[in-house]
């Protein structure tokens, strides 16, 4: 059955393949952007850009869906044009924290095709008194996994005949990963034709607008000298992505374990736009057990790390330890490999 | 604590498991998806080698007859190249298995039977081993650990319950669901040829915590600190609800508080009658013990493990001389007489140190360094466990 979405929608959700197939429609080319019909929506495709990479915020307002529905593409073109991941990312992150705050409002009818357009994920709508859909258990872990509060562990959620409970805005929560990740895709796989001169003009300026990228001190770490789980958050840090608190954790309380002083720490952490120094030297102290009740926090297992869900276990590397400080000390079982 | 196996013992062990697998070769069946699978096996030299592949019934069956192994494996996990090494092999999914041992399950006679020394200072003890010697400290601990029919009945009622959440909770149907006793102390439930084959280790770790009632939040069952009994009322769960919610209400019904009269009232207001005696520590408390009551005890290493090899069904366990078998009616399979396969053949051993025990209907022992003639199943279940060794088996 094909899904049916009115104009109005596609600009609200603009990176549905339905808006990119309404986009492909207009049989627009590169050089069309120099016209002056077009200059509001490279207008909009610029504050799109940034306000997402400043602010990390997308205004939801649409004055006109035309003009909103392309501005996406446009402005896709323009970070791709920047030539920076870090900016893609932050891109990326922004788009999908303005479709959340949409959906969350959205009609369930439209949630519902949504889901089944953009996931293939098929919702149940329910009258449960708290609960608006349904969906199948497998749909949920694949995403529920990467929280790591208590109210997404499965065993605290109403499950029956193999499916989860929902709440609207815990569907919403659970896509936001992969509506960034559609977009971030949709960016890298975009190949860019050589650029009018306009255009190229609204690229300096953004890149003049933009915050620094993070430093590269990270860069230097080789894959393979730390535990896999360490090397995620690691990664997550390069990227600029969110990493959970408990991520943060590991990488302080393993850092310390494995003799690193308090500021060698801190200065792991990248000088992101949000960076405080005060802050992190404070969390990082504290679980060094300078501060508060004294007490140093031990580096948590690896069944700990499974529960908060970051292990990232190597079968071989990983063979036989109980906790990351322990990669590396003991001996590798390379028989297993045979 | 156990004897080391000399030559004559292990070539009595080979002989009896190369006739056994000569003489049901027919029964030995491949798993579905053979060849997606990798096979490993224990040799009765104590070698395990992994990463091979077979790619028909008769293949596997022949291998036997040949190899005569301690122990066969197969791994839970398809992959593209299943001889490959890990790294290489290409995982492509994996059976949904939980394993469940008498070992892990709480019962009183273990400190009848369960023993343990110390490697380093010898110091002994009964019941469940300490994680270290009291006397020396050491980690260094030897077990002798039995599963008597008590701990294996004990053991599956953990299946069953785990069976009623499969079902329930997961909507897993019946048909897909396999139980084999271990062919030791213990059952493996799996599922084949489910939806939840893709699933990766992370949402298998959130599958094992939900059966086994770890990470339970008071939230989730409508209990907050600082809420009103009002919301919480409105919160909490009746009988009929589905999940762990409806499972907790319903153990509810079985209780009695004292000075709470039942009569024309609801289940919530049972729970917040019991909340408002206990407070919020002291029903945090209790809830643990219902969920622990109520969840199954399954070893969450396993479940979460989408490479690990298991023992293949219809194999016999190199340690008891059992049978991994499938049990079509879990309630009425007796494993101490259903998965004993050898013959009554007589053998002559010398039994070291061996605690009362029962197979196949048959009581034997306490034995005490001493010779003894034993039916061949028994035989077998006392030298795998290296508590005896062979005098004479012709």
């Amino acid at each position: 059955m094909k899904i049916e979405f009115g104009l109005e929608d596609l600009a609200k959700y603009p990176f549905l393949k339905e808006a990119g197939d309404y986009v492909k429609g207009l049989s627009l080319s590169i050089e069309d952007l120099r016209q002056d019909d077009y200059q509001p929506a490279l207008k909009r495709a610029k504050e799109r850009v940034i306000e997402a990479i400043q602010k990390n915020f997308i205004s939801i307002e649409i004055l006109e869906p035309n003009l909103e529905i392309l501005s996406f593409p446009l402005a896709l073109m323009l970070v791709k044009a920047i030539g920076i991941d870090y900016f893609m990312h932050r891109y990326s992150l922004a788009e999908s924290l303005r479709a959340e705050r949409l959906l969350e409002k959205e009609k369930k009818s439209i949630i519902s095709n949504i889901f089944k357009s953009a996931f293939n994920v098929n919702l149940i709508s329910t009258e449960h008194d708290v609960f608006d859909f349904k969906m199948s258990m497998i749909d949920y872990l694949i995403r529920a996994t990467h929280f790591h509060k208590p109210e997404w562990k499965l065993i605290n959620r109403i499950v029956e005949k193999g499916f989860v409970y929902v709440k609207t805005h815990e569907l919403v929560r659970l896509m936001r990963e992969e509506i960034r990740r559609i977009v971030y895709e949709r960016m890298k796989s975009l190949s860019l034709p050589k650029i009018p001169e306009n255009i190229k003009e609204i690229v300096d300026e953004i890149s003049k607008a933009l915050p620094p990228v993070p430093s590269k001190e990270l860069q230097e770490v080789t894959p393979g000298m730390f535990p896999p789980c360490v090397m995620h958050v690691l990664d997550l840090l390069q990227k600029g992505q969110n990493v959970p608190h408990y991520g943060r954790f590991l990488l302080t309380s393993y850092f310390l374990g494995i003799g690193k002083s308090v500021d060698e720490v801190i200065n792991i952490y990248p000088k992101a736009p949000d960076f405080s120094e005060r802050l992190t030297r404070y969390q990082v102290e504290h679980i060094a057990g300078m501060r508060g009740g004294r007490r140093r926090y031990k580096v948590p297992s690896c069944r700990t790390l499974i529960t908060h869900g970051l292990c990232f276990k190597d079968e071989i590397l990983c063979d036989r330890i109980k906790n990351p400080l322990q990669f590396g000390r003991k001996p590798v079982n390379f028989k297993k490999k045979n | 604590m156990a004897i080391s196996m000399d030559n004559k013992t292990i070539e009595f062990l080979k002989r009896t498991f190369r006739e056994f697998y000569y003489k049901n070769s027919s029964k030995i069946n491949a798993p579905i998806r053979m060849n997606e699978r990798e096979f490993g096996y224990m040799s009765f030299d104590k070698v395990m080698i992994r990463h091979l592949s077979f790619q028909t019934e008769g293949e596997l069956r022949a291998f036997l007859v040949k190899e005569v192994p301690h122990s066969v494996y197969y791994s839970c996990a398809y992959y593209h190249e299943p001889t490959l090494s890990m790294d290489e092999k290409g995982w492509k999914g994996a059976d949904l298995i939980f394993d469940i041992d008498a070992d892990s399950i709480p019962t009183n006679c273990k400190e009848e039977h369960d023993k343990w020394v110390c490697k380093d200072c010898n110091f002994m003890g009964k019941g469940k081993r300490p994680e270290n010697c009291p006397k020396c400290g050491s980690m260094r601990i030897d077990e002798e650990n039995w599963a008597c029919s008590l701990c294996l009945d004990a053991t599956k009622n953990e299946a069953i319950k785990l069976i009623d959440f499969l079902l329930e909770d997961f909507g897993i149907s019946k048909d897909k669901i396999k139980v084999h006793f271990s062919g030791s102390r213990g059952y493996h439930v799996t599922v084949e040829e489910s939806s939840l084959e893709g699933l990766d280790q992370l949402a298998r770790n959130e599958i094992s915590d939900y059966i086994s009632g770890m990470g339970f939040s008071l939230e989730s069952l409508g209990i907050a600190k600082g809420a009103s009994y009002d919301d919480m009322r409105r919160s909490l769960p009746s009988i009929n609800e589905p999940g762990w919610r409806g499972r907790i209400a319903s153990f509810f019904t079985k209780l009695e508080f004292e000075g709470y009269d039942e009569t024309n009232k609801d289940i919530r207001d049972k729970i917040l009658y019991a909340y408002g005696k206990m407070g919020y520590k002291g029903f945090e408390d209790f809830t643990k013990e219902i969920v622990n009551k109520l969840s199954a005890n399954i070893d969450v290493m396993v479940t979460t493990d989408i490479h690990r090899i298991f023992r293949l069904p219809n194999t016999l366990h190199g340690n008891t001389g059992m049978l991994k078998k499938k049990c079509d009616d879990l309630i009425s399979f007796s494993p101490l007489i259903d998965a004993v396969v050898l013959s009554n053949e007589p053998v002559k051993l010398f039994v070291d140190k061996a605690p009362k025990f029962a197979l196949k209907g048959n009581s034997f022992g306490p034995y005490n360094s001493e010779k003894v003639i034993l039916p061949l199943f028994a035989s077998v279940y006392l030298v795998g466990k290296g508590l005896a060794k062979v005098i004479d088996s012709d």
